[in-house]
């Protein structure tokens, strides 16, 4: 009895830790300008007068007399983090799998897939600034496929490793069935390998898609002003009057956590098949 | 319909030689088994005859047609594979008429009449993902025979399925084949799935191929010890001794008779052949009993490291370490050479 209480002490302890600093944004996202403001004398748990002020204001449809209204919306680095993000996930999914698949079929020694991992030993950082200089040479500075290249660069390394742990584990036999029976290496690819896939697939598009989502440094250093995405944009919203502006802060975080949280929800079935992918083959 | 030859085949795969120089022949029509423990090469030989693996040497021929350089789509073989490599994302029936499909082919009645014979027509709208391994068994063979293929390969097919079902696929097995009259290639290494499909089987070791012939010439006439172990349940009983004047002498052993030159041989006789006597020609403690059912299986220690079995009545009674006396004459045994294990002539008659 005891044991039990015990446990359920540490659960709720546990959640507290987790689920609080979620719940404090999604309450701030609806509280208005008195309620949230750094100075507020009260503040509470729970909106006592809910309102979308927030969002009005990301939005440019409405301010408060004290903030001045932004000289941009929130609109534009939406747009840039969902193409970037979204297009860097194609690109290293697309070239992820396809190389992850020719290494595991056709590959011989370890020297490629390690090499390709080696990317990721150094912290992109250390290449940005180069890579800074060579987008200004290229004009793709400020722009959202010059941020979703590097995304797609980026992430490469993840999505091939992920993809050619379920390519190993894919029984080769499934696919020596269809070319014994006259299929070609291509369709066979497209039609008996990727449906196969499609779970591990998923799992590993979402795991890109949210580092990809989550970056603030690159975005940071290869956009200005017109392709900020979301992370670097939340970063300026403060006033000189206010200080930093918690409310538009929280919303904008909650509107920044629906992309990846619907896309959960949506492959949820497909996500713990094919994290587990590998385990559940031994 | 098509005859199967394997002309000189070797198989390397870097310094490690999976095949050594393999001369085969398969008639039309035929149910060849190939038979050996892990490793024996006999996988390799049948994914050469399929195309997946490319011969190091030598060639292959379907019929008149050398194939040994086709690709194993335009082979025009069925294979079926021992983890079944059912296509999960598919329905029953996408599974069963893929090939059509891939060949253009409306499935037509087809599809239903195979689901039909293999008892497969409840679930063919199923999705494969979640059925039995019995069932998926069924499904990659139908898969395969719906194609009607000259050449039909099974890797293995019944060894993940449970034993009471495996019993019911080897007559399956054997009636699709009767009923298509295709040439079947079967690798194994159950003996007993061999023994009781098979027109004839192929005996393979260590990538040589040991013997090939019927059933019953395989267990009447092994070719070396090797075959003689591997064949029949117990193994043939094997043991070291010497021929003197005719005669076979071990420890507890004494049968005359033999036409064979004096020297070291090893003697074989299986255990269902001898039988308990009054006296006989082996003498000897027993180590062990068991009993089978039908029957029960005497282990008589010869020697320190040289037993044999012997079978006997179900209500058989004798203790533990009593000397028995087993009548096991010349005309049931079988001589083998000493030291390269090959069958000697002067034995049976």
């Amino acid at each position: 009895m005891t044991r039990a209480l015990l446990r359920t002490l540490a659960i709720l302890a546990a959640l507290a830790f987790t689920l609080v600093p979620i719940l404090w944004m999604i309450s701030m996202a609806f509280k208005p300008f008195a309620e949230w403001q750094a100075s507020g004398a009260d503040l509470t748990w729970w909106p006592k007068a809910p309102t979308l002020d927030n969002f009005r204001y990301l939005f440019g449809l409405g301010t408060n007399e004290l903030i001045s209204m932004l000289d941009r919306t929130a609109m534009k680095p939406i747009l840039s983090s969902l193409l970037s993000a979204s297009v860097g996930t194609l690109i290293a999914m697309t070239c992820g799998t396809a190389a992850a698949y020719g290494l595991s079929r056709f590959g011989s020694g370890q020297n490629l897939p390690l090499a390709l991992i080696q990317l990721r030993l150094f912290p992109p950082m250390a290449v940005m600034i180069p890579v800074m200089m060579m987008w200004a040479f290229l004009g793709l500075m400020d722009t959202w496929f010059g941020l979703a290249l590097v995304y797609g660069i980026v992430t490469l390394p993840f999505a091939f490793w992920l993809m050619k742990t379920f390519f190993d584990d894919m029984p080769r036999e499934i696919e020596e069935a269809a070319l014994v029976e006259g299929c070609t290496r291509w369709r066979v690819f497209t039609r008996v390998t990727l449906p196969m896939m499609a779970a591990p697939l998923a799992a590993a598009a979402l795991f890109v898609f949210i580092l990809n989502w989550s970056d603030y440094l690159i975005a940071l250093l290869l956009t200005t002003r017109e392709w900020v995405t979301i992370p670097v944009y939340m970063a300026s919203l403060s006033s000189s009057m206010t200080g930093q502006l918690y409310g538009a802060k929280a919303a904008l975080g909650l509107i920044a956590a629906v992309p990846p949280v619907v896309l959960g929800v949506l492959i949820q079935k497909h996500l713990v098949r094919g994290l587990t992918f590998g385990a559940l083959k031994q | 319909m098509s005859a199967i030859h394997l002309k000189s085949l070797v198989k390397r795969f870097g310094p490690f030689t999976a095949l050594k120089t393999m001369d085969m022949e398969i008639a039309d029509g035929e149910f060849m088994a190939l038979l050996g423990p892990s490793g024996c090469g006999k996988s390799t030989t049948m994914n050469m005859i399929a195309g997946m693996e490319a011969p190091t040497e030598g060639r292959i021929l379907f019929g008149d047609r050398d194939v040994t350089q086709v690709p194993m789509g335009q082979r025009g073989v069925g294979f079926v594979f021992q983890n079944y490599a059912i296509f999960t994302h598919m329905s029953v029936r996408q599974n069963l008429d893929y090939g059509l499909r891939m060949k253009g082919v409306d499935p037509g009645p087809k599809t239903a009449a195979m689901a039909e014979l293999l008892g497969l027509t409840d679930l063919l709208d199923r999705p494969s993902a979640g059925l039995s391994v019995n069932i998926l068994q069924r499904l990659a063979i139908g898969r395969s025979a719906i194609m009607e293929p000259a050449i039909f390969l099974l890797d293995e097919p019944l060894s993940n399925v449970d034993a009471a079902f495996r019993a019911v696929m080897r007559t399956e097995l054997k009636a699709l084949q009767r009923q298509f009259r295709q040439t079947m290639v079967y690798v194994t290494h159950d003996q007993l799935e061999a023994m009781t499909m098979a027109d004839r089987i192929a005996v393979m070791d260590h990538g040589v191929l040991q013997q090939v012939g019927t059933p019953l010439e395989i267990y009447d006439r092994p070719a070396n010890t090797f075959v003689a172990s591997f064949i029949g349940s117990p193994a043939m009983n094997l043991i070291p001794g010497e021929i003197r004047g005719g005669a076979f002498t071990a420890p507890g052993v004494e049968i005359p008779g033999f036409a064979a030159a004096d020297g070291p041989v090893t003697l074989g006789f299986r255990a269902e052949d001898a039988q308990v006597a009054a006296s006989g020609e082996i003498q000897a403690p027993v180590y062990s009993m068991e009993l089978l059912g039908d029957s029960s299986m005497a282990t008589l220690q010869l020697g320190s490291k040289s037993f044999a079995a012997i079978k006997a009545a179900k209500d058989f009674k004798v203790e533990i370490g009593e000397n028995l006396a087993v009548r096991a004459p010349a005309r049931i045994c079988h001589l083998f050479d000493a030291q390269t294990g090959q069958r000697l002539s002067g034995a049976k008659p």
